[in-house]
C-alpha cells in the first residue's frame, strides 16, 4: 500500500476535480507507475536496489495541470511524488507557454532539461517499453529540470516533419551519492536539440554546454573533497576543481518503428574541463517486436568512463573509473487503453567500478503503468 | 476491350465485397472547406498533431469521435496504422511534455457532423451513411 502524504499533490487533485467541472479549458492528465525490483546479489549496484523486493525506487505519481489562459497562452504544471523520495512532491514542470505562432512556442519557467532522446517523457512508464530507462545512458539525474527559457520551431519539408528547440537556464543540483552530498550548480547552461521524423525513420541530435560549479573543499573529507586536497598537494588543484569550467553533453539518437516492429540507438557523451568529474561514453541499442497487446524487447547498454591525461591524471581518475554493460529483456502487455503490465530480467556486467574489476549480476523488475 | 470490361467487372465486385466488409467511413469538412481532396498522408499527420494545416493552407484542426465508437476504431486502423494502445502511448510522450495534445473527443457521427459543418477549419470522420450537403467529403475508405 502507497502511504501518499497529504502534500501539496493531494490539495492539487482535490482543486482541479472541482474545477474541471466548469471549466473547459482546464486540461487535467496524470501518470502512475508501481514498481518492484530486486537484485540478485548484493555484489552489483543498480538503481537503489537490493536483494529484497523493493516497491519504491520505481515509483512515481504524478498529475499535470494545464490551463489555456488565452488563444496563445497556456500555464503548465506537473507535480510528481517518487517513491525515492519518500512520496515528497516536486514540480519537474512549472512553465507558461506563448505561442508567438502556429509553429513557435516559447515556454518559460521549470522545464526537463532535453539530455535525451526520452528526457521529455522520462517518468512516463507508459510510454516506452522498460520498466525504466537504462542508467548506463539515463544519467545526469541531479540536472534533468532546468529553469529558465526555450523556444520551440516546429517545420515540415515535404514528407519529413521536423522541430528546432534551444534553451537557456540555470540548474541547481544537489547530488548525494552514499553519504557524501553535493552542491553541484550549472549556470548558463544553454542547448539545442533537432528532432527529424519522416514515415517510420526519426533522428534526434542534441548539444548542450554549461558553467559547472560545486562546493569542494580541499580542507573538507569527502571524496571529491580529499581527491581535489591530493591533486593540490601535486600542485595540480587547479585541474581537479569544479568552479566554473565548461561541461559539454552531446547525444545522437536514431529510431525506426512500423507499429510491428521498433528500433531505437540512442549514444551519447559527456565531455568535462574539469579532472574531478570523468568524461564517459554511453550508448544503448534495443528492438522490440509486437504481438497485439504484448511486446517483446531485448536491450544492451553500456558505460565507459575514459581515463586521459598526463600519468598524475590518469592515476588519480583510474580511482573513480566506472565501465559497466547490461543486457535487458522484457515483456509489456497492454491491459487497456491506458494501463500496461511489464516484466523485465537485467543481466548487469560490472567491468570495471573504481578501478577495480567489477561483479556480475541479475535485476528482476516488474510494473504496472498507468495514464489518465 | 473484352480485357477492360473483365477489369471493370473485378473492380466492382471489389467494391461490393469491399462494402460488404464492413462499413465505409468518410472524412469530411465544412462544405464552405476551399480544399477538394487530402492525401492519407496529410491527413494521418494532421490526427496525429505533426501537421496543421490543410493542403491549401489554411488551419486545420482535428475532431475525434468517443473512444469505442466503430469509426474512430476503423480510422485509427486504416489511416493512423495504430491501435488504440499504441496511440495512447503516442499521446501520452507529447501530453506530458506540453507538446501536443490530442484531438478533442467530440461524440458520435451527428456530433461531429454537426460540428465540421459550422467550422471550416474542422475535420473529422464519421460513417458514409450520415453524410449529407452541410459537409464535404475529401476522403472515404
Amino acid at each position: 500500500m502507497l502511504r501518499i502524504k497529504p502534500t501539496l499533490l493531494a490539495v492539487a487533485v482535490l482543486a482541479s476535480a472541482q474545477a474541471s467541472a466548469s471549466d473547459d479549458d482546464l486540461r487535467i492528465n496524470g501518470f502512475m507507475s508501481v514498481g518492484v525490483g530486486m537484485l540478485s546479489t548484493d555484489d552489483i549496484a543498480v538503481s537503489g536496489f537490493d536483494t529484497d523486493a523493493n516497491f519504491s525506487t520505481d515509483t512515481v505519481i504524478a498529475l499535470q495541470i494545464s490551463k489555456q489562459i488565452n488563444e496563445t497562452t497556456s500555464a503548465t504544471t506537473q507535480l510528481v511524488s517518487r517513491g525515492s523520495e519518500e512520496y515528497d512532491t516536486n514540480a519537474t514542470w512549472a512553465y507558461i507557454s506563448y505561442a508567438i505562432n502556429n509553429d513557435t512556442d516559447v515556454r518559460v519557467g521549470r522545464l526537463r532539461t532535453p539530455f535525451f532522446y526520452y528526457s521529455d517523457f522520462l517518468e512516463v512508464g507508459y510510454a516506452y517499453n522498460w520498466v525504466r530507462p537504462p542508467e548506463e545512458v539515463y544519467r545526469l539525474d541531479a540536472f534533468s529540470s532546468v529553469n529558465g527559457i526555450d523556444v520551440t520551431h516546429r517545420f515540415s519539408m515535404g514528407s519529413t516533419d521536423g522541430s528546432v528547440q534551444t534553451y537557456f537556464g540555470r540548474v541547481n543540483a544537489p547530488y548525494t551519492i552514499g553519504d557524501e552530498k553535493y552542491e553541484f550548480e550549472a549556470k548558463n547552461i544553454s542547448g539545442i536539440v533537432l528532432n527529424l521524423n519522416r514515415g517510420n525513420f526519426g533522428t534526434r541530435l542534441s548539444y548542450h554546454r554549461t558553467d559547472l560549479y560545486a562546493d569542494l573543499d580541499p580542507a573538507g573529507s569527502r571524496t571529491l573533497d580529499s581527491l581535489l586536497a591530493a591533486a593540490t598537494s601535486y600542485g595540480r588543484g587547479d585541474d581537479f576543481d569544479i568552479s566554473g569550467q565548461t561541461a559539454q553533453f552531446m547525444g545522437a539518437a536514431g529510431t525506426w518503428d512500423n507499429g510491428e516492429y521498433a528500433f531505437v540507438a540512442e549514444y551519447t557523451a559527456l565531455r568535462q574541463e574539469t579532472e574531478s568529474v570523468l568524461d564517459d561514453n554511453a550508448f544503448l541499442l534495443t528492438g522490440a517486436k509486437r504481438f497485439g497487446t504484448t511486446t517483446v524487447h531485448a536491450t544492451y547498454t553500456s558505460k565507459r568512463d575514459l581515463i586521459e591525461g598526463d600519468a598524475i591524471q590518469k592515476n588519480l581518475k583510474k580511482m573513480a573509473q566506472l565501465h559497466k554493460q547490461a543486457y535487458i529483456l522484457g515483456a509489456r502487455y497492454d491491459y487497456d487503453t491506458g494501463t500496461a503490465f511489464k516484466f523485465e530480467l537485467q543481466y548487469q556486467d560490472e567491468k570495471t567500478v573504481q578501478g577495480t574489476d567489477g561483479e556480475s549480476g541479475m535485476l528482476y523488475s516488474a510494473a504496472i503503468d498507468l495514464v489518465f | 476491350m473484352k480485357f477492360n470490361l473483365i477489369t471493370r467487372f473485378s473492380l466492382c465486385l471489389c467494391v461490393l465485397l469491399g462494402a460488404n466488409a464492413y462499413a465505409e467511413v468518410a472524412v469530411i469538412v465544412s462544405a464552405n472547406n476551399t480544399n477538394a481532396s487530402i492525401d492519407a498522408d496529410t491527413l494521418s499527420r494532421i490526427f496525429l498533431g505533426k501537421a496543421s494545416n490543410f493542403p491549401d493552407g489554411n488551419q486545420a484542426i482535428p475532431v475525434d469521435q468517443t473512444e469505442g465508437a466503430t469509426a474512430r476504431e476503423s480510422f485509427n486502423e486504416k489511416v493512423l496504422g495504430k491501435n488504440s494502445s499504441q496511440l495512447k502511448a503516442y499521446w501520452s510522450r507529447l501530453i506530458f511534455t506540453g507538446k501536443g495534445t490530442p484531438p478533442k473527443e467530440s461524440g458520435s457521427d451527428a456530433d461531429v457532423k454537426a460540428l465540421v459543418a459550422n467550422n471550416p477549419n474542422l475535420i473529422g470522420y464519421i460513417d458514409s451513411s450520415a453524410v449529407d450537403g452541410s459537409v464535404k467529403v475529401l476522403y472515404s475508405f
